[in-house]
């Protein structure tokens, strides 16, 4: 049986602004084990970004998790002290973002920066330390290490700089990584190279990996459990093959349907009318309402999650099994 | 054959950084490196017939925004020309030059940067049929209702500004903007890939329906493989500012000649395909600034001869209407048959 690494239970993460209150992750429940990679989709202000934030207690004011609960290996991070959260991150947790230039320091090479971390959370030399870093680096497949530690981000190309990113989330081979977007700015073959390190260090290292992501191509390719967030709850979670073969939500189904197939060709694409609706006007009832073409009065009230942890969703109207064949 | 709407023959384009009196003198007296080229386009040859999609696909770098905007005359080129329909645009002068600008319009990625903040969007759509004379003046309120119908965007919305709007609704006013003109050929330059995946295909379909009721005319650039598959009649393949692939697009999906065009689509990411081990091709794109020798592929090529690294492969037909830039097979690219054979050659050596 698989150790449960995350456990995180009605999480709410509300910004207070002058408009009123915007729910960005409304009640979000989610189970990771080790060695797993789920993955995390949804569009832009799905809350999806916010939810990994939250996890890693980055939320700035405005914004502050109200309610939920995290536990990592059992530790409540909520009630963790910000010295503790501090230890823990970096080192347990880590965080690889959408744009690497987040996580690194333009201005002092990245040798530099690695050492700096590795010494934050581990009481060794400066040797040691770096050469810790360069076999991170040789690691993630950045060629000649040993040359390239002295050198500045800027030297680096777009994927180099995520691997080295990478690189800085695995120097204490942390037990949770958070990747948001990570390959999203670059190339396809650059992403399958980025995408091919990853999954080997998670099977190889036993790391959990919740992948934050807009594209279901990658998700399915890449992972094993997928969660569907829309207007800050998670509406469908599953295994990659339930999901994305028997989706039960209509917005789960629009959205791979709205994808271009290979034999779609002449006809117009299935297209999920409307926007996502806005943080601040959000529909009463289910927020997919006035886009889905299943709703009636039912989905005035708001759906709660039918089935559990490993396989559920929020509809009144889910779609038959048969919609798979 | 009919002469082609666009024709770009052997087009070369260098960008170099401007120097000033002072960097000029120290490079005079050898204090100072000359201005490094970025060679953008190198000697690109395409067609474009009048009422065909042409999907160009290539990652960062490889020129395809630049040939967009050669192809719509908004760049010069360093050598070569674009010719449309038989007469070479930079050889226009006046009215001709001002029509075939109108004639050819360009839709940008990201509407928010490509639209004025501080205009409405009546304004924005209104402004080039306005100052051009497209129809007279006290027509234009009518003519801007019904660009607005023709995109899907509510005409009772003419006074609004564009951050009243959605990306997907932006993206429309882009459209509207092209389209206010009465251009023949668009050219669309990731057009939609700043937009979530429920509002791509809203903007796909409506393109697809104005070329079809407008006869129109697109260049459809992307790094967006099952995109363009779907859009295009034809698929050309960019990879470091040359073309190295140009086929037919189920052609170009079921038969793929070029190893670069082959790693590409076994490399998209696809939701029929679960617990992908990813195999790559290995290596990062050149940087422009100093291209490698021979075929620009030929250091991630896993078949690269003595020749690829010697010589430019040139762009022969293969067979009807496809036609690739490969040493492999005597110029015929690499086929699936030897790419068995050539993969069990690399296991077992």
């Amino acid at each position: 049986m698989s150790e449960t690494l995350l456990e995180v239970r009605n999480l709410k993460t509300w910004f207070e602004t002058p408009k009123g209150t915007v729910k960005a992750v409304d009640g979000v429940d989610l189970t990771l084990n080790r060695g797993e990679i789920l993955g995390l989709v949804g569009e832009s202000g799905s809350g999806k970004s916010i939810t990994g934030f939250s996890l890693l207690g980055l939320v700035d004011p405005p914004g502050k998790v109200v309610e939920g609960s995290i536990l990592f290996k059992g530790e409540d991070l909520r009630a963790a002290s910000v010295r503790r959260l501090q230890a823990l991150r970096g080192d347990r947790i880590a965080m690889i973002f959408q744009d690497p230039m987040m996580t690194l320091n333009p201005v002092l090479r990245i040798g530099t920066q690695m050492i700096e971390t590795v010494r934050a959370h581990a009481k060794v030399s400066k040797d040691e330390a770096r050469a810790m870093a360069r076999d991170a680096l040789g690691m993630v497949g950045i060629p000649r290490p040993e040359e390239r530690i002295d050198a500045y981000p800027h030297e680096f190309s777009g994927g180099m700089r995520q691997r080295v990113a990478i690189a800085i989330a695995l120097l204490h081979k942390p037990d949770l990584i958070i990747a948001d977007e990570p390959t999203t700015a670059l190339d396809v073959t650059i992403q399958s190279q980025i995408l091919s390190e990853v999954q080997k260090l998670t099977r190889e290292m036993g790391m959990g990996l919740i992948w934050i992501s807009h594209d279901l191509g990658v998700v399915a390719e890449l992972a094993q459990n997928v969660a569907v967030m829309y207007a800050g709850r998670i509406v469908e979670r599953g295994t990659v093959d339930q999901v994305l073969d028997t989706p039960m939500h209509p917005y789960t189904r629009g959205l791979i349907d709205s994808l271009p197939m290979e034999n779609d060709r002449g006809q117009p694409l299935k297209q999920i009318p409307g926007n996502a609706p806005p943080p601040l006007g959000r529909p009463k009832g289910c927020p997919f309402r006035p886009r889905c073409g299943f709703a009636t009065d039912a989905c005035l009230s708001e759906p709660s999650e039918t089935g559990d942890l490993s396989r559920g969703w929020r509809c009144f109207h889910p779609l038959a099994q048969e919609v798979s064949a | 054959m009919n002469q082609p709407l666009i024709k770009v023959d052997t087009v070369t384009k260098h960008f170099v950084r401007k120097t000033d009196v002072a960097e000029r003198i120290a490079i005079r007296a050898g204090l100072a490196e000359e201005p490094k080229i970025v060679h953008a386009l190198d000697e690109v040859s395409l067609e474009i017939a009048k009422g065909e999609v042409v999907g160009l696909v290539g990652e960062s770098g490889c020129g395809k925004s630049t040939l967009g905007r050669v192809v719509a005359g908004m760049l010069p080129v360093t050598a070569g020309s674009v010719a449309r329909d038989g007469q070479d645009i930079a050889t226009l002068k006046g009215r001709a030059a001002k029509d075939n600008r109108l004639a050819t319009q360009i839709i940008f990625q990201d509407p928010m940067s490509s639209l004025n903040p501080r205009k409405k969007v009546g304004e924005i759509i209104g402004e080039a049929p306005r100052l051009h004379g497209i129809v007279p003046r006290g027509e234009v309120p009518a003519l801007v209702e019904k660009l607005m119908g023709q995109v899907g965007l509510d005409p009772a919305m003419v006074n609004r500004y564009p951050h009243q709007f959605s990306g997907g609704q932006r993206q429309r006013i882009g459209i509207a903007r092209a389209l206010a003109v009465n251009p023949d050929f668009l050219v669309c330059d990731e057009s939609i890939a700043a937009l979530d995946v429920s509002i791509q295909a809203q903007v796909i379909n409506l393109l697809v329906q104005l070329k079809q009721d407008l006869g129109l005319t697109l260049l459809f650039i992307s790094h967006d493989l099952s995109v363009v598959r779907y859009i295009s009649d034809r698929v050309v393949i960019m990879y470091l500012g040359r073309v190295v692939e140009s086929a037919p697009t189920h052609q170009i999906f079921d038969r793929p000649r070029h190893p670069y065009t082959q790693a590409l689509l076994e490399e998209i990411p696809r939701i029929d395909r679960r617990g992908h081990r990813f195999n790559t091709v290995k290596g990062e794109i050149p940087s422009p600034v100093n291209p490698p020798k021979g075929c620009h592929f030929h250091p991630r090529c896993p078949f690269a001869m003595d020749i690829c690294r010697q010589e430019r492969p040139p762009l022969v037909t293969a067979e009807t209407g496809h036609t690739v830039a490969c040493h492999l097979n005597g110029g015929a690219g690499h086929l699936p048959a030897t790419t068995q054979q050539q993969t069990q050659q690399g296991v077992s050596s």
